[in-house]
């Protein structure tokens, strides 16, 4: 049988194909199977499980953010039990994450008692991302301020910011210079966040990133309750309002249109305080303490379990 | 004697460590805050020679290897005391057992959980390279006992072997298994099994009787193979040390204790996908025999001198790979890949560009120390990394410089003096007395020291600050005069804007700067100014006699700040000034800051910047930009970024 002679006419190949040939056979089988696989790759798997909830974690240097991460990432995985230990982060990381199925979501006030979803979280607990950014001041305004804004002007829904966890190290905030450089921090995160409220509600309704402010290193014995600390960096971010009110302007202000420079929280007259921002503005502030290292009770890693619930109420 | 060693990622978290010796965790911050972040401490000849950079810190020191492709560092901490010329040489070994072992582990986003069994290799490694004779074989037999059970459990079929890190073949796939069931059935983990089962029990039964005979039978049955196995196990027992003592023991135990049970149960699915790739290893692969029939296993140094072998054979090939039609392929490869993006960069690609660049930088003013030393850590950080869709080398050079200008310009903490100013006049807490404040300004002869005193001034008078002036320059003829010229006009304008108050400290010429300082900073507490700016004489930074006597004023005066003024048209010499009055205060005071005047005088020359900065790590405060009192700006990192790059 000379099959090569039959590639230039139409019924040759059509002969060939309908021949009963291994190697039509085996196309034949291939393109059954392999389609079908194919496309639910392509589709299913890019459609099913967008984990669009994405958490930017700020904070400055030492203050637990990148032990914080993988705190979260070890509870996620059920092998280790054990996060490894950490040094001053170059980079940002993001990372995916679970919410354990004991903490209640946000979305839980919309559902009936009877949802099966609710019963099915034990078994494919809700995942959200987390996004470790490095504290140190040279790599603040180019990973931790830009990286906020790309996720809050983002329109892509899969990056968009769900929340702002603000970690913060209670137990060197007695000293005055950690105590100035945080706040700072705390402030340039705000006065963006209260930037974004006020440019978005002229065109078009953006929803609020809440802020979480993660008191952390509650288990040592220097540090300062979730109370004092809310009242020091409010204080603070108060002393440095004032003082950014009548410093000097930058060497860009000249060239550039003048741009009306802003001041937190609006009122200038009114002390400062979280609950006016969220008066004013409409950017929530909660300050809650915990323990990355350290575990509060018997249970691994049951020192982060207030912000886990925090985290779980914003999604 | 080394301290400590560790693998860690760039994101901050420590993969693998050994720690000989407590070592303080700020030792290696303080070494990724020197050196990868601020670049204090400038890391010379990295890659010439094989020989890693050295960082000092308290009484370690520490040498680093950093591997761009898996964003991984890895140190090395010992006593700066003692001279440990193999560490360069385990560093490099290390970093190439390394990554060729868990290579697809650290791609994958599973990196940060995994737990890298990495000790045998690392002990190995020093051992070999501490006494440089190969005398590990005495420590032969914990080996050997170690590596064994894969062997018992493969012949009879048990559970799946834990990833042991004595196969270099079976071992990444066995560990990938070993995380996947991890994942799928967390109660029949090895990990768990491993803790509840208790170690005691396992060797009481082996040593027993019962053990003993099934493995007889089991003998005879199997090939001759396994003769030996039962002497290793009790060798190694003999032997073992608290690392020594892992699950494998609870492996082979368990085996050993009845065969036939233990067969029935332990051989789901799980176990036969695993065992597979156990048995596919030959035996000459990892064993070999010796005279008496024993059955020795292949050292772990072979293992480990086969891996770095065959890196070395693959970088010589890189070397040497040429011919002409490769070469001309790559061409073509490579000229489309700076199209389409994509493309590894090497050095010879980046050279070219980056001389482009430094003249770029050099027409803008950038001292020539300068403009290379940022060259240099661009190319640094360039070589080896792809570049993106559709960048081509330029576009991803161009975005990498503006990168690192703006880190070198970003100050390491806020800036912010009147928040400064007001803590330390009128404190929070009750510890602390309120004082005035002290500044002061030094610099080379005619930057425009008193200028910018003044405006200084005329800022903090706006601020309503009570703020005196000393003048310390008791040399120049005029300079007294000058400064009172400054502050009659202050005080005029501060009357006319119903601002604060000036007043000048002086003592007329000839003195010595440093006593009238402290006078003037104790008058100034006396008579409850705020503020005290000091002016001091112009002084060349070469000329040892006249900066000799800055370490006294600092030391008298004990400012709060120290403030350096240079001006943005100096060229290449910004470089040494800067160094040179950074070093002047004696040990353990520096500058606190710059302020760059004339900055109106060169356009978008503000090389200086970059100069001054990059020379010693100090930030920059203020700008001059006028002739008036109202000329004083603080520093926009993207404003001088964008005219340094246009």
């Amino acid at each position: 049988m000379s099959s090569q002679a039959n590639w230039n006419s139409v019924t040759g190949i059509a002969t060939l194909l309908f021949d009963g040939n291994l190697v039509a056979i085996a196309i034949a089988i291939l393109f059954t199977f392999g389609v079908p696989i194919a496309l639910h790759i392509l589709f299913f798997q890019t459609v099913a499980s967008p984990p669009s909830s994405n958490f930017l974690l700020l904070g400055p240097s030492g203050a637990g953010k990148t032990a914080f991460t993988t705190l979260l990432e070890a509870k996620s995985s059920l092998a280790s039990n054990k996060s490894h230990s950490t040094h001053t982060s170059q980079q940002s990381t993001l990372v995916t994450v679970t919410l354990p199925p004991t903490v209640p979501t946000g979305s839980n006030r919309y559902r009936s008692v009877n949802d099966p979803s609710l019963k099915e979280a034990t078994r494919n607990p809700i995942k959200y991302r987390i996004k470790d950014t490095p504290g140190h001041g040279k790599l603040r305004a180019s990973q931790g301020i830009s990286e906020l804004q790309t996720m809050t002007q983002s329109k892509d829904i899969k990056t968009r910011l769900r929340g702002v966890v603000f970690m913060v190290d209670t137990a060197a905030l007695v000293d005055e210079a950690t105590l100035r450089d945080t706040a700072t921090y705390l402030h340039d995160v705000l006065l963006f966040l209260q930037k974004r409220a006020k440019n978005g509600s002229s065109s078009k309704r953006t929803t609020e990133v809440p802020v979480l402010v993660a008191a952390n290193k509650q288990d040592l014995f220097t540090a300062l309750p979730p109370g004092a600390v809310k009242e020091k960096l409010e204080a603070e971010i108060d002393r440095i309002r004032k003082s950014k009110t009548k410093g000097l302007l930058d060497a860009s202000a000249d060239t550039e249109l003048e741009d009306e420079e802003e001041i937190l929280g609006n009122d200038e007259q009114e002390a400062f305080s979280f609950k006016l921002l969220e008066h004013e503005v409409g950017v929530k502030v909660d300050v809650v303490g915990g323990a990355v290292k350290g575990d509060l009770q018997e249970e691994f890693g049951s020192g982060v379990r207030r912000w886990e619930e925090w985290v779980g109420m914003c999604l | 004697m080394l301290e400590a060693f560790e693998i860690l990622t760039t994101s901050g978290v420590v993969l693998w460590s050994k720690a000989y010796a407590p070592v303080g965790a700020h030792v290696i911050n303080s070494l990724i805050n020197d050196v990868f972040i601020e670049e204090k401490v400038v890391p010379q000849n990295e890659t010439a020679g094989g020989v890693s950079p050295a960082y000092k810190k308290e009484k370690y020191t520490l040498k680093w290897k950093r591997v761009k492709e898996f964003d991984l560092i890895f140190v090395a901490v010992y006593q700066s005391l003692l001279h440990l010329g193999w560490i360069d040489k385990l560093l490099e070994n290390i970093s190439t057992i390394f990554i060729d072992l868990y290579k697809d582990q650290v791609k994958g986003n599973r990196v940060r959980i995994q737990t890298y069994r990495f000790d045998q290799y690392f002990e190995q490694q020093v051992r070999e390279l501490e006494d440089n004779t190969g005398g590990f074989v005495e420590e032969h037999v914990p080996e050997t006992g170690e590596k064994k059970d894969p062997l018992v459990s493969s012949d009879n079929g048990g559970p799946p072997p834990p990833p042991v890190p004595g196969l270099v073949k079976a071992q990444p796939r066995a560990a990938l298994a070993g995380a996947t069931s991890d994942e799928g059935t967390p109660p029949a983990t090895p990990e768990i099994s491993r803790s509840s089962t208790p170690q005691g029990h396992l060797l009481t039964a082996k040593a027993g009787p019962g053990g003993r005979g099934s493995r007889r039978s089991r003998k005879a049955a199997n090939s001759s193979a396994n003769a030996s196995s039962g002497d290793e196990v009790r060798k190694g027992k003999s032997a073992k040390t608290p690392v020594k003592k892992m699950r494998r023991w609870d492996a082979s135990g368990m085996a050993d204790e009845d065969d036939g049970e233990i067969l029935d149960y332990s051989a789901p699915a799980e176990g036969e996908a695993a065992a597979p790739a156990v048995e596919a290893v030959s035996e000459g692969d990892w064993g070999r025999r010796t005279g008496k029939g024993q059955f020795v296993l292949k050292e772990l140094g072979e293992e480990v001198q086969s891996i770095l072998d065959q890196a070395d054979a693959e970088k010589s090939k890189g070397t040497t790979s040429s011919g002409v039609v490769g070469s001309g392929f790559n061409a073509i490869g490579g000229f489309f890949r700076n199209i389409v993006g994509g493309k590894v960069l090497t050095e010879s690609d980046l050279e070219k560009p980056l001389k482009a660049m430094e003249d770029h930088l050099l027409k803008k003013n950038v001292a020539r120390e300068a403009a290379v030393r940022l060259c240099e850590g661009v190319k640094r950080e360039m070589i080896g990394k792809k570049t993106g869709n559709f960048q081509s080398t330029d576009a991803a050079l161009h975005v990498a410089m503006e990168s690192s200008l703006r880190k070198i310009l970003t100050p390491t903490s806020s800036l912010d003096l009147l928040r400064e100013i007001n803590a330390v006049v009128a404190p929070t807490t009750k510890q602390q007395a309120p004082r005035p404040y002290v500044m002061s300004i030094v610099g080379v002869n005619g930057v425009g020291k008193s200028t910018n005193l003044s405006k200084i001034c005329y800022f903090l008078l706006q601020n309503k600050y009570r703020v005196l002036i000393a003048a310390c320059d008791t040399f120049r003829s005029g300079a007294v005069e000058q400064l009172r010229v400054h502050a009659d006009r202050l005080k005029e304008l501060s009357v006319r804007e119903n601002a604060g108050d000036v007043e000048i400290y002086q003592k007329g010429y000839g003195k010595d700067a440093a006593n009238v300082a402290k006078d003037a900073v104790d008058y100034a507490a006396a008579n409850k100014f705020d503020v005290v700016l000091i002016d001091t004489a112009g002084r060349r930074h070469n000329d040892q006699r006249l900066m000799s006597s800055l370490e006294k004023f600092a030391k008298f005066a004990n400012p709060d700040k120290i403030f350096m003024v240079g001006e943005a048209l100096v060229g290449t010499d910004s470089v040494m000034q800067a160094r040179n009055f950074n070093q002047a205060f004696g040990t353990g005071r520096n500058l606190d800051g710059f302020i760059i005047s004339k900055c109106d005088t060169v356009g978008d020359m503000v090389g200086t910047l970059v100069s001054m900065v990059h020379a010693t790590g100090i930030p920059i405060v203020f700008l001059g930009v006028g002739q008036h009192y109202g000329d004083l700006r603080g520093l926009s990192v993207p404003w001088a970024v964008s005219l340094l790059m246009k």
